[in-house]
């Protein structure tokens, strides 16, 4: 931007320059050739057949001009010394007569012309140029800010805002405004919708719990076996989009601590309720949130149990014991593998892939990715070569707290 | 036996509960609003007490405070919403922990056997015992053995948690304990379960009893209790 403003700038002034040095010049040559017309007429009035000029300085060409008419011919030199002059010159009575105008003033006034020509130039493009380019940088940075925040709430930052800046009226004002305005809209609509969804959890809830409590006083049979599967999987589905609601809402923060992985991989493992064979290397340790690692590995797991084959494999390797660098979590089952469209896109809620899938709900994989951010931790899904769906938990290290009170 | 007073405004929720926890030997006697709950407290004086945050009249809060006003029974609050101030409400109140609604019975079974735990805790059983008669932590003293503390000659009521908690830091002078660690050896939690939060507001009111500047907080980390 900035750049072309200068070639313009530049242009600009260079051709009015030109044209005003051109005009000039032809003005004076005017006056030169009328002026030294007028002195020859003089010289052959008075003087008469008077050579004046010594021949050997009549530029031939102006003597050969001179040959073909009987009427006075000029020629400018702007090459004789030692300043340039106008010739005029006539044949009369077959004798060459010629007068000389010297043009060293007009030659001047030229040069001063165009000196002055060039500095007024060179000082409009020395103060246009610095004015055109910060103007030019100012609105780039401008609709840079506005492109870089809307990217931001693409990316899902909603509450990122242009914000209001500049004059009110220019484009990009206007511009930013827009996109502001736009980014409050579907903030406020996505605010509803999540606040909708929590409410319908919660309010799921009371009746809910009065359902699991009451279902425990059924007496054991395979008609109450098949209530409380059922009052079992609604609970899990009110409970998960309550935690999917809290995850979009992004108001959960992590609780980290030095967590032995043996020990709680242990612990989860324990509680799944199917066989999972675990394969941890060394003791590691390492800093994390243990209840949002849970949600993650269970979640895993049970998607595993639900749409892999058995075996199950649950691995822990990397990491030192004190100074983990990186320590992966790895689950894996032997199944038909992840669908595609989990590869490709990740996993979106209520979306099992295909139909044969089936039982889940879809929301066990949103949920893991979910805690998985809130615990700066790395999830990815990928097929075995020999076969099954394998999702890999990646753990950032956490620095040590300082204990400064 | 133990006997315990639910108070559930919910009538299927208060109805199936205490049937279940009688079926697991408890003796249940159940109120539906505060002000029902703390005339029934008054009349049964059970062993543990089990409410729900959100109660017509008196809520669970303002009970819990009523409740405290006179005694340091075990209180376990029952919250539909896990995430919510009410249970920072009910925990600066006094309460000793908390469930989420709808709870498994199994759980909540735990959680009650947990806290009372907590107030039946046999002197001969606590690592602390086994130390001399008497531990000292500025102008709090600490009888192990009598479960008795005192702060400046004068005795202070602590909770059953409230009492563990100080044990459990007392035993390890000097040293940060971490707020997952004290989840586990105080209230019994695994790695998977318990709110930290318990242990704050556990913290906050032990602070309130035995001075502020006997218990350190370690940012990020935990407490340690200071000589």
């Amino acid at each position: 931007m900035a750049v072309l403003a200068a070639v313009a700038v530049t242009v600009a002034s260079g051709s009015i320059g030109l044209a005003i040095h051109q005009s000039t010049k032809s003005r004076q040559l005017y006056y030169g050739r009328v002026t030294a017309r007028g002195d020859l007429a003089d010289t052959i009035g008075s003087v008469r057949a008077d050579q004046q000029v010594p021949a050997s300085l009549v530029p031939p060409k102006l003597a050969a001009e001179a040959l073909t008419t009987t009427s006075p011919v000029t020629f400018y030199d702007a090459s004789y010394s030692p300043q340039p002059v106008m010739w005029a010159a006539q044949y009369v009575d077959g004798n060459l007569v010629v007068a000389q105008y010297p043009m060293a003033s007009e030659q001047r006034d030229l040069e001063a012309l165009d000196r002055h020509t060039f500095y007024a130039a060179a000082g409009t493009v020395a103060v246009l140029v610095p004015l055109a380019a910060f103007g030019a940088e100012f609105a780039g940075r401008r609709l840079r800010r506005a492109a870089r925040t809307a990217h931001r709430i693409a990316a899902g930052d909603l509450d990122a805002r242009i914000g209001p800046r500049g004059r009110a009226g220019d484009e990009v004002h206007d511009l930013s405004r827009a996109v502001d305005s736009m980014a409050d809209a579907l903030q406020h609509r996505l605010r509803t919708e999540q606040r909708f969804t929590a409410d319908v959890a919660h309010e799921l809830r009371t009746p809910l719990a009065g359902l699991v409590a009451a279902a425990e006083l059924l007496p054991d049979g395979e008609a109450t076996e098949l209530v409380r599967d059922r009052v079992r999987v609604l609970r899990s589905l009110t409970e998960n989009l309550l935690e999917v609601s809290r995850l979009d809402a992004q108001v959960e923060t992590a609780d980290f601590v030095a967590v032995p992985l043996r020990e709680f991989v242990g612990e989860t493992v324990a509680d799944i309720g199917f066989e999972v064979q675990l394969s941890i290397e060394g003791d590691p340790v390492v800093r994390t949130d243990p209840r949002r690692l849970d949600r993650i590995l269970t979640n895993l797991l049970l998607n595993a149990h639900k749409h892999g084959r058995a075996p199950i494999e649950l691995g822990v390797s990397g990491g030192v014991s004190g100074s983990v660098s990186s320590l992966t979590l790895t689950v894996r089952d032997h199944g038909p593998g992840f669908p595609p469209d989990i590869l490709a896109e990740g996993p979106s809620r209520f979306r099992t892939g295909a139909p044969e899938r089936g039982r889940g709900h879809g929301l066990g994989l949103t949920i893991a990715l979910g805690q998985a951010r809130v615990i700066g931790a790395r999830l990815e899904f990928g097929d075995a070569v020999d076969g099954g769906a394998i999702a890999r938990v990646t753990l950032p290290r956490i620095p040590d707290p300082t204990p400064d009170t | 036996m133990t006997s315990l007073l639910l108070v559930e405004d919910d009538e299927v929720i208060r109805i199936a509960v205490g049937r279940t926890l009688e079926r697991y030997g408890f003796t249940v006697t159940t109120a539906s609003d505060g002000l029902a709950g703390l005339d029934r407290f008054r009349e049964a004086a059970p062993d543990l007490v089990l409410l729900d945050v959100m109660l017509p009249g008196l809520d669970g809060i303002g009970l819990c405070r009523r409740v405290r006003e006179t005694s340091q029974v075990p209180i376990l609050m029952m919250s539909a919403r896990g995430d919510s101030l009410d249970v920072v409400g009910g925990l600066e109140a006094g309460a000793d922990d908390y469930v989420v609604k709808p709870v498994d019975t199994s759980v909540l079974v735990a959680r009650i056997r947990a806290v009372m735990r907590r107030a039946a805790v046999d002197p001969c059983a606590d690592p602390a015992a086994d130390r001399p008669a008497e531990l000292v932590f500025g102008d709090v003293r600490i009888d192990p053995g009598g479960l008795e503390v005192t702060r400046a000659g004068r005795p202070v009521a602590l909770t059953p948690t409230e009492l563990r908690l100080l044990l459990e830091l007392a035993a390890h002078p000097g040293v940060v304990l971490e707020r997952h660690r004290l989840l586990r050896d105080v209230w019994d939690y695994r790695w998977q379960g318990g709110d930290s939060r318990v242990v704050d507001l556990c913290v906050a009111r032990l602070r309130t009893k035995i001075g502020a500047e006997r218990i350190e907080t370690v940012r990020g980390f935990g407490y340690k209790l200071r000589r």
